[in-house]
């Protein structure tokens, strides 16, 4: 290889690494601003500069209801344990039974032979395709005919199903050797035992990768939440920060601080199981 | 894996059972509990505490919905579940209304109280469809221009004066502009940058025009009255350079520093007036700085015109569905309340639905605004406001409103003059009306109803 074609090649990586830097900068600038507007008043929020020119600290114990509000000298009227709780136990209720129920029927559509059954997974995909929005109204209808309204099981076992959840496990489950439950079979497992005790643990990837979906979709969610909800005690965060959000004002200061602390959970799950999101997606995207 | 099952499964379980043991559902208390949707405000509880004060056989509670947005709404009522009371915008009464969501009021509202006759008669076209009453305000919104006394002294400027007109805002913004600063602080503009729409709303209204044709099947949007309010509102702009463009503000307030929106640059003193509803005290405590320099006065007449602005209406409407409807009732009643109108006068949230609660600025007199004379002029434009008539029924509001919003948006930044854009939204109008009354047979029942004749398909030609 020239020096030439060397200083060449560096450039080039040079160059990605920049064009990947402004990128990454892009994604990450209204974070930063978020966290910047956190320690901000209210005047100084609209105000272009990232780093407040006279930070405060007072919006964090002012929405976690330690201090009053230094406007109209009152406590702010938020449960924001109550709402983090919330958010975090249906995130977690949902993640457990929807991959509890995407593994099943996973296992059922990969590793069973039963007659129709690629006929039932085309079906099962097909609903895939509707748009969310167009079934809003016959879920909740059916929520309101089982008494689900207003209640934490009308925000949970809704999500506990999930077709996206099934595909990206059953195309984990094709790719593990069959071979594996001949020898099981052999050894007198039952298909309770093939699931549970061979074809689980090898499919441990793809089941944090949708446990980490799950439950950053569900962490998020905000509009079944809030047309399921009336009762603010109920309220996950996202519907809870709408307190600060009225006719009578925005207040963003309070609102950014409530999101900072309400992301900090999404962003250390992510950090911590992010090699298996990535090489979950990976090969749920290239086998089967 | 399995472990790990295990145990989330356990987590969740216990978290179950702590979330359900912690929550204990009230007794019966043997009271009406009513749903009222609307947005999370501080002040509702205080208005809601009133309320059971006041009709201690029942009870509201607030069902949250996201600021201006209906969805939630539709949703619950489409499935027979929706609140009994509801916070509604005009257009969406309207769809709402023909949706079969909305009680007709009209049948009690005289007995009750809550009439039109209850309320300003200039916001009667709000509360109204097809003749009928759907809901009744909350609080009524009408823009007045705020401006900051020391900019004005700073400059040497006169303060504006009651009844002043359009020159004497141009006179008052250039001296403002042109005038040396005796601090030598320098400005971003003399009048804060405003909603285009909305500014060329309140000169249309203010020449006497009007949106659509009395029958409500054509447009009027290219009249001469809506025509000229929209080239006064582009002479401001490029003729006397008073008011700054969208793209001045736009790279203003990046330069700046300040932040973009009007309230923004008003508040960071970096303009000297700012078109606004008497609502903006609520945001007074956030700007001590300019607190005691404010002063008010009504958006400026256009010739021998008296000063006429469009006024907004926040209002509660009853589901027609809601099995305590009767009992919702008593919340218009309690709205119409000089009681309820004593809260919103001392929240400083707009105007109170209770006229007799804003006869002068002097009623309207709070703990955040001591000075009558701040008050004043919002009590004169609620009462000399009007609303537009943007309720036909052959088109849809919202696209109508996106439409107004393009080719408002083409003058101000000079990719048409104003007759070119009225002509243009005219003609987009009117196609989409015939298009809508070709395409829905309810529609053109509509129109027989309407106009006593047989609907055609080339009607619009006779």
């Amino acid at each position: 290889m020239t020096k030439r074609t060397k200083i060449g090649e560096r450039a080039l990586s040079y160059g990605r690494l920049f064009v990947l830097a402004l990128l990454g900068m892009m994604i990450a600038l209204p974070f930063i601003w978020m966290v910047g507007a956190s320690f901000k008043t209210l005047d100084q929020v609209q105000n272009v500069e990232i780093v407040a020119k006279h930070p405060t600290l007072q919006n964090y114990p002012i929405v976690l209801t330690m201090k009053p509000d230094p406007v109209t000298h009152k406590m702010l009227d938020l449960q924001y344990g109550r709402w983090y709780f919330n958010s975090i136990f249906i995130a977690v209720g949902t993640t457990f039974l929807q991959v509890l129920t995407s593994a099943l029927a996973a296992f059922a559509f990969s590793r069973l032979k039963w007659k129709g059954r690629d006929t039932v997974f085309m079906l099962y995909l097909a609903t895939m395709m509707i748009p969310g929005v167009v079934l809003m109204i016959p879920n909740f209808q059916a929520m309101v005919s089982l008494h689900f309204i207003n209640t934490y099981h009308g925000l949970i076992i809704p999500a506990a199903f999930s077709a996206f959840g099934t595909f990206l496990l059953r195309q984990f489950m094709l790719s593990i050797s069959p071979a594996l439950d001949e020898a099981a079979t052999i050894d007198g497992a039952g298909a309770w035992t093939i699931f549970w005790d061979v074809v689980l643990p090898l499919a441990r990837p793809g089941i944090i990768a949708l446990a980490i979906i799950t439950f950053l979709g569900a962490y998020q969610s905000f509009f079944w939440p809030l047309i399921m909800l009336n009762d603010n005690r109920l309220f996950p965060m996202s519907v809870g920060m709408l307190n600060l959000n009225s006719s009578y004002g925005q207040e963003t200061n309070y609102i950014m601080a409530a999101t900072v602390m309400n992301v900090a959970p999404l962003i250390l799950i992510f950090v911590v199981f992010q090699k298996f999101l990535v090489s979950g997606l990976q090969l749920g995207g290239v086998k089967g | 894996m399995k472990l790990a099952f295990a145990i989330t499964g356990l987590v969740f379980i216990g978290m179950y059972v702590g979330a359900e043991a912690t929550l204990h559902d009230p007794k019966p208390d043997g009271k009406v509990h009513l749903k009222w949707s609307t947005d999370l405000n501080p002040v509702r509880q205080v208005q809601i505490e009133k309320f059971e004060q006041m009709y201690p056989n029942d009870v509201v509670t607030i069902d949250p919905s996201a600021n201006g947005d209906n969805s939630k709404v539709i949703v619950q009522c489409a499935t027979g579940v929706g609140p009994d009371i509801m916070d509604t915008e005009a257009d969406a009464m309207r769809s709402m209304v023909d949706a079969g969501v909305l009680l007709d009021l009209t049948p009690t509202a005289d007995k009750g109280g809550y009439s039109p006759n209850n309320t300003y008669a200039s916001i009667k076209g709000d509360l109204m469809y097809k003749g009928k009453q759907y809901r009744f305000p909350c609080n009524v919104d009408a823009s007045c221009i705020i401006y900051n006394k020391q900019i004005f002294d700073d400059h040497g400027v006169p303060y504006p004066q009651p009844n002043w007109t359009e020159d004497d805002f141009i006179k008052a913004a250039n001296g403002i502009l042109h005038n040396p600063s005796k601090s030598g602080k320098t400005l971003a503009a003399a009048y804060s940058p405003s909603w285009g729409v909305g500014y060329w709303h309140d000169q249309l209204l203010a020449r006497g025009g009007s949106l659509f044709s009395p029958d409500k099947l054509s447009s009027r949007v290219n009249s001469q009255a809506s025509v000229d309010g929209l080239q006064d509102y582009s002479d401001m702009m490029f003729k006397y350079k008073v008011i700054p463009t969208p793209a001045d503000a736009a790279a203003k307030s990046s330069q700046g520093g300040w932040g973009t929106g009007g309230m923004n640059w008003f508040c960071a003193g970096q303009s000297a007036m700012l078109p606004i509803g008497r609502w903006f005290i609520c945001q007074l405590g956030n700007y001590p700085e300019i607190k005691d320099h404010l002063g008010v006065v009504q958006i400026p007449r256009i010739g021998n015109r008296p000063s006429t602005v469009e006024c907004d209406v926040r209002g509660a409407a009853i589901n027609s569905k809601s099995p305590h409807w009767r009992e919702a009732l008593n919340f218009l009643q309690y709205l119409a309340s000089p009681d309820y109108s004593k809260i919103v006068v001392d929240s400083g949230d707009a105007m109170p639905p209770n006229p007799k609660m804003a006869t002068s600025g002097q009623a309207l007199v709070d703990d955040l605004e001591p000075d009558p004379a701040f008050h004043a002029p919002f009590v004169a434009a609620t009462v000399s406001g009007k609303t537009m008539d943007d309720d036909s029924p052959y088109i849809d509001a919202a696209d109508v409103s996106r439409w107004e919003n393009d080719y408002v948006g083409k003058v101000e930044n000079k990719l048409m003059t104003p007759q070119q854009a009225m002509d243009a939204l005219a003609t987009q109008i009117d196609q989409q009306i015939r298009l809508n009354l070709e395409r829905r047979p309810d529609l053109q029942k509509v129109y027989e109803q309407q106009t006593g004749k047989p609907y055609r398909s080339d009607w619009w030609k006779s």
